[in-house]
């Protein structure tokens, strides 16, 4: 076990430090809508002129196909910069949709979105959720037709983020009405101006109306745009959380790090004070989280994996961080402001992408081999 | 790749073979004798105690990355800081040139125990019969000449493992104090005891919620005991994380070694005691009792933290302080 850094990592460190110096915007995004959009896509274009767009993509894609150690300098220095937040959105499509096409999709596909996502012309949204279907993902319902060479989408989908400035959606239906569960589900890409669409964005605890209901009317989405092929939608999905749960959260997993940093000195606490000991432990926490990011990111890729030790830990330590600025704050966290925006926004951190309910019913029946609940 | 976290092929063997010299020298099953006090000489005999060490100090060609797995796995056996202050004395004699002393207590011939004092009042929480003790301070550790004979015994906690007591003034005596590289030693190991304490902990819930059966179906299928299965597997995992971070910073000088190694020891009594706790609770009344194996999780977690001492986490430097300031 080592962590030697070679003088082309070295190299590559001070590199990036400089540019990012240079390049990082001094003012916050837009919390939504389309100057959240300008932002987002202003800041990857600026990534991508700097030849630090798509670092974990492969080569052949256009990405940089760096290894996990070098990544993990890139994040430790975006984050310590105070880049901008990855989970804007941008997030789905250099994230999930941009790999579950690599790994999955056909090459006309792969040739049309790769690079527009890369260059940020092309914003991605996901069509996962329903009202009848959270956590229980696999009972959903929305339901795509097959018509010639076309399927007639019809269906909810809810807790769709940046739905309403996106381009595409990725989009899990149900294409074999007699099917249950995993079986006879389609991973589609949906064109968002497609006619039949109606996008009701939500409004979200924090002010904030980044995430939205989708509905679909008689959409009519060409079968060339299934991904992974008919009814095999439960296998192309599964793809996109697993490239997810191994490198997509490494840069708010260590922004933690940073963000301790900032509040042990806006705290100013009395050493020995209830909020010193307090911090001390956060501080440790998050010291322990990037400990957890390394430990995922490099070992032997043969190793068993599971992310939910490292997603569980860091949501509930981001939740208790925010909640320790708004103590520090008193009266000023009645007010709107960065901490206390991310403090109201911290709350779906053990909700979104898996609750955390159900992040503890994985770790105990994958990793501890406990039985399951008998279900009805 | 010059990162990498996978455990090496050497390091497995070393650890392999440390399992099966614990499990027939040091089961769980001896401390039902309340009385029971361990003799390290098997320890020694495997080589503990100079894993670690340089070649020409009699090493075996490991590192502290390894050392501090060893100990984790002594966490796990509830062996007990007496095999930490071994250890760390052993470092303390090499570093004052006294290497038959060093010879002598890696090899077992001479015992060390550990101690806690406050004022002059010492503790001895382990080590029988040792004629030297290393004695955790408010300030350090030092390694103090120790006469049996001054000593009496007190009935431990929960009437476990023995422990005696002596009074002691440290001052003046010309005891051989432990420099800033024992001292983040000692935090490291005891540490590393305290996540095989966490780790037994887990270990003996999950069996437990395996096998216990009510309501026509074994615990561990309940929500309500499989998540606080869980978060006992969350607590081990956050502990050995930051446990080989802080390792390898130690082994390798890095500058980042002192804020690793204090974050390691904030976390780690914090961690063992939780999944102590929680081990009991899973284990309903048999929990409560000492026929049963989780109180030793409870009993071994305060005394290792005793020895741990004060936490310096705020007085050291983050790796990851943000390089601008923060607009707010």
């Amino acid at each position: 076990m080592r962590l030697d850094e070679t003088d082309q990592m070295r190299g590559f460190r001070q590199a990036a430090r400089s540019w990012l110096a240079d390049n990082v915007p001094g003012d916050r995004p837009a919390p939504d809508g389309p100057a959240s959009r300008d932002y987002a896509t202003s800041w990857l274009r600026t990534l991508h002129g700097g030849g630090y767009a798509g670092l974990a993509w492969p080569e052949a894609y256009g990405g940089k196909g760096l290894t996990p150690e070098t990544l993990l300098i890139w994040y430790e220095e975006y984050v310590r910069a105070r880049a901008p937040s990855t989970l804007d959105c941008t997030f789905v499509a250099l994230n999930h949709a941009g790999p579950t096409l690599i790994a999955c999709g056909t090459e006309d596909q792969k040739a049309f979105h790769l690079p527009r996502i890369l260059n940020g012309s092309s914003i991605w949204c996901q069509g996962f959720s329903e009202p009848g279907s959270g956590s229980d993902l696999a009972s959903l319902k929305t339901s795509g037709r097959v018509e010639g060479d076309h399927l007639i989408v019809n269906g909810q989908k809810i807790w769709s983020s940046f739905a309403d400035i996106a381009d595409y959606q990725e989009l899990l239906i149900r294409t074999d009405p007699q099917s249950k569960r995993h079986k006879g589900l389609s991973w589609v890409i949906c064109d968002m101006s497609l006619p039949g669409i109606t996008v009701r964005p939500i409004r979200n605890m924090a002010g904030a109306s980044h995430f939205a209901e989708v509905f679909y009317d008689d959409v009519r989405i060409p079968l060339s745009d299934v991904v992974g092929g008919v009814d095999n939608g439960w296998a192309t999905a599964m793809t996109t959380l697993g490239f997810e749960r191994r490198t997509a959260a490494m840069a708010l997993q260590l922004e933690l790090s940073v963000k301790i940093e900032d509040l042990i000195a806006m705290a100013a606490a009395a050493p020995g004070s209830a909020m010193s000991e307090t911090l001390c432990d956060l501080r440790a926490e998050a010291a322990a989280v990037r400990a957890m990011t390394y430990r995922t990111v490099l070992r032997d890729p043969e190793t068993p994996f599971d992310g939910s030790l490292v997603r569980l830990a860091f949501a509930e330590l981001a939740q208790r961080i925010h909640r320790a600025a708004i103590d520090i704050l008193g009266p000023e966290a009645l007010t709107d402001g960065p901490w206390v925006h991310d403090y109201l926004e911290s709350y779906s951190e053990t909700i979104a992408g898996g609750t955390a309910e159900i992040q503890r019913n994985i770790i105990g029946e994958r990793i501890l081999g406990l039985p399951r609940e008998a279900r009805a | 790749m010059s990162f990498d976290l996978t455990p090496g092929d050497d390091q497995r063997q070393i650890l392999d073979a440390a399992q099966s010299m614990l499990d027939s020298h040091y089961p769980l099953s001896r401390l039902r004798d309340a009385g029971h006090a361990d003799d390290l000489a098997p320890l020694a005999e495997f080589g503990t105690f100079l894993l670690a060490l340089p070649e020409d100090a009699g090493g075996a060609g490991f590192s502290l990355v390894e050392e501090a797995q060893l100990h984790a796995q002594l966490g796990r056996h509830m062996v007990g800081p007496a095999a930490v202050a071994t250890s760390v004395a052993v470092r303390i004699a090499l570093a004052q040139g006294d290497e038959t002393l060093a010879g002598a207590l890696s090899s077992g011939e001479a015992t060390v125990s550990a101690g806690v004092a406050r004022q002059t009042d010492i503790l001895i929480l382990g080590g029988k019969g040792a004629e030297q003790c290393l004695i955790r301070t408010a300030e350090g550790a030092e390694l103090a000449r120790l006469d049996t004979a001054d000593t009496a015994p007190v009935t431990s906690l929960g009437h476990g493992s023995p422990m005696s007591r002596a009074t002691l003034d440290l001052v003046g005596r010309g005891n051989s104090q432990a420099d800033a590289a024992a001292l983040r030693l000692l935090a490291l190991l005891t540490s590393a005891q305290l996540l095989g304490v966490a780790t037994q902990a887990r270990d003996l819930a999950v069996d437990y919620a395996k096998t216990r059966e009510q309501f026509g179906q074994p615990i561990g299928s309940f929500q309500a005991i499989k998540h606080h299965c869980a978060n006992m597997a969350i607590g081990v995992e956050m502990l050995s994380a930051q446990l080989d971070m802080a390792a390898i910073a130690l082994r390798d000088g890095r500058e980042d070694a002192g804020f690793q190694i204090a974050a390691l020891a904030r976390l780690a009594p914090r961690i063992a005691l939780e999944n102590a706790r929680t081990g009991i609770q899973i284990h309903g009344g048999i929990g409560f009792s000492a026929e049963a194996d989780a109180h030793l999780c409870v009993k071994q977690s305060h005394i290792l933290r005793q020895y741990l001492g004060a936490n310096n986490l705020m007085s050291e430097d983050a790796p990851m302080a943000p390089l601008r300031e923060a607009t707010l």
